[in-house]
């Protein structure tokens, strides 16, 4: 690992350009730039982090005065020993991979058929693109509006197409309906990366396939998703850190029910915090969250290193 | 199949149509693969535009038509759901208030610092750059669930609890490391031989980066303003945490309909609208660079 880091910094520091002008003494001209938005930054994650790592070691007191009474390591063996919390793993996992599995799938899909499309194509994409703008909440609040079994509208459809249910009245349904909302959401996201992806893919190239009479499946197999593998996992990466970050769909339609279908981790983690008040093991679940997104993190990053997308 | 027999005729007779312009054989597509895309196309615009279509239409709709059994296309539309918004006892100004000062507060403060540091980021040549760039992105990748709880604490104690400083720092934990990302992204494809060739002019550092690197980046900088407004603007995980009555935001105003009695939907519908449309409106504004914006600068252009 640390070879590869080697590795790619010394083909970095080898092909950038010399500086020219002459090399000030200590913190530089850049230096001077960076540090307000750098200070401040680090009081924002630095601070926090800390705090995160002392309250999760201790029990946290609210009442007159904000006080932590260390405890050792009481919040971590009930986070590794909580059989709930396990669930929520499990569920977090599910969601996880149906929600950015679908909207990757989907995604794909529909820039695949924007790209053939040369008219009109800018109209349809920007359309499309809308759902990303809308505050999640709105999004959860207006799912629970469609589906309500008296007078929503897509219950209304699935009524007259025999299902008779609750939506978010019973496990199932309810999860794959906030999953479902999640994906709405955010598969123009997808699409609108993967179509530059798909518009960097030099017309050359595709028309050396169509001559040499390549079906249309082998085109994309062979010569399309090679050309913008990197774009997708760009876009899998950026997915996958924002599918973690966000709550607010469950947290405004299900709360987690029923019957915890749809508690996944962050919402456990607000649960814990907010309603009883127990911030110290609220803090170690927190850390192990910051631990899998520090990965992704370190992903991108590495990405970005070694396929030299930027920079 | 005479109706696939006729398409095809018909496909040839179209491709065939404009003689003389040298045709890509990319355009030699059958016309049945066109119209199963201009379907899926029909069929995605449906699944994307319905529920949006449906709110604004439910929030010109009166309190019997937004709950009635069979959906109402055809209704008498009126105002009272965003009249009643403005004027109840239970007034929406305040929150436009609060939404508008923290979103934009700490997008501006976003776009500035990080216009700043980003531009030292791309530029410098020390030694923990990467390290740096990394403890970057990873605060902005930092689960809110992992950073509000900190937060709180932090905040309960020196009372930037229910305040829009507070919501103003709460925002700035994710638009900041975004925004000095991005805008780092951008400045880097700026050629640093035109900041040394204002240099050779006889400006200073300061001044090259004033007046000839930042008006190249002004649509970076229009870019990063949006989506932190945007990001902060959409914000509930935060607000429903650190904000009290002087401080609630839009979507808290939205989810405080949701009460044990009931909901007024058309009410709700009509924040939502509220909520909605502006960032809609800001967000197709850059669209040119949405993708440069929403992939860090990974990946460019259309």
């Amino acid at each position: 690992m640390t070879h590869a880091a080697d590795y790619s910094s010394a083909i970095d520091r080898s092909t950038r350009p010399k500086a020219t002008a002459p090399r000030e003494p200590r913190l530089g001209f850049e230096g001077k730039m960076m540090s307000p938005g750098l200070l401040l930054l680090a009081a924002l994650s630095i601070v926090p982090f800390l705090a995160l790592v002392a309250m999760s070691f201790s029990h946290v007191r609210l009442l007159g005065g904000v006080r932590l009474d260390l405890v050792g390591v009481t919040n971590w063996v009930r986070f590794f020993t909580d059989a709930d919390m396990w669930m929520s793993w499990l569920r977090t996992i599910i969601y996880f991979v149906l929600t950015v599995g679908l909207e990757m799938a989907l995604g794909v899909g529909i820039a695949l058929c924007l790209f053939r499309v040369l008219r009109g194509r800018n109209i349809m994409l920007s359309l499309l693109l809308l759902p990303m703008f809308a505050a999640p909440s709105i999004v959860g609040l207006l799912g629970r509006y469609l589906t309500d079994s008296t007078f929503g509208l897509y219950a209304w459809v699935l009524r007259s197409l025999g299902y008779t249910g609750d939506v978010l009245g019973s496990p199932v349904s309810a999860f794959a309906a906030v999953v479902l909302m999640d994906v709405w959401e955010w598969t123009p996201l997808i699409a609108l990366i993967t179509l530059a992806g798909l518009s960097s893919v030099p017309q050359s190239v595709r028309e050396a396939a169509a001559v040499d009479g390549a079906p249309g499946w082998m085109t994309l197999r062979y010569i399309i998703f090679p050309a913008i593998s990197n774009v997708l996992l760009v876009a899998l990466l950026i997915r996958s850190m924002d599918a973690i970050r966000y709550f607010d769909i469950i947290w405004v339609t299900t709360n987690g029910g029923p019957a915890d279908a749809t508690k996944i981790v962050p919402v456990r983690l607000y649960e814990t915090a907010f309603r009883f008040f127990d911030l110290g093991y609220a803090a170690a679940i927190g850390l192990a969250m910051l631990a899998f997104s520090i990965f992704i993190a370190r992903t991108f990053v590495r990405l970005l290193d070694v396929r030299g997308l930027t920079r | 199949m005479s109706t696939a027999q006729v398409a095809q005729t018909k496909g040839q007779a179209v491709t065939a149509a404009p003689r003389g312009t040298p045709q890509s054989p990319l355009e030699a597509t059958s016309k049945r693969t066109r119209w199963v895309v201009a379907l899926l196309l029909v069929v995605a615009l449906l699944w994307t535009l319905v529920p949006l279509l449906w709110m604004l239409l439910s929030s010109f709709k009166n309190r019997t038509d937004v709950t009635s059994a069979t959906p109402q296309l055809l209704f008498g539309p009126t105002l009272d759901n965003y009249r009643n918004l403005f004027t109840g006892s239970n007034n929406l100004w305040p929150y436009i208030l609060h939404s508008v000062l923290a979103a934009g507060i700490s997008a501006v403060l976003a776009v500035g610092l990080g216009a700043l540091a980003g531009y030292g980021l791309a530029r410098t040549q020390m030694r923990g750059k990467r390290h740096l760039a990394f403890w970057i992105i990873s605060t902005r990748m930092a689960p809110i669930a992992a950073v509000v709880v900190p937060l709180f604490i932090i905040f309960r104690g020196i009372g930037l609890i229910d305040s829009i400083p507070g919501l103003v720092l709460a925002y700035l934990t994710f638009n900041l490391p975004f925004a000095i990302w991005l805008m780092s992204a951008f400045f880097a494809e700026v050629p640093p031989s035109l900041e040394e060739s204002a240099l050779v002019a006889g400006c200073t550092r300061w001044q090259a980066f004033h007046t000839v690197i930042l008006p190249l980046t002004k649509s970076g900088l229009v870019t990063t303003f949006v989506l932190c407004l945007v990001f902060a603007w959409n914000d509930y995980a935060f607000a429903v945490v650190f904000s009290g009555p002087n401080s609630q935001t839009l979507p808290i105003a939205a989810s405080q309909l949701v009460t044990q009695t009931g909901v007024d939907w058309g009410q709700l519908t009509a924040i939502g609208t509220i909520v909605v449309v502006p960032m809609m409106l800001a967000g197709l504004a850059v669209r040119r660079w949405l993708v440069t914006g929403l992939t860090l600068g990974a990946v460019t252009g259309e």
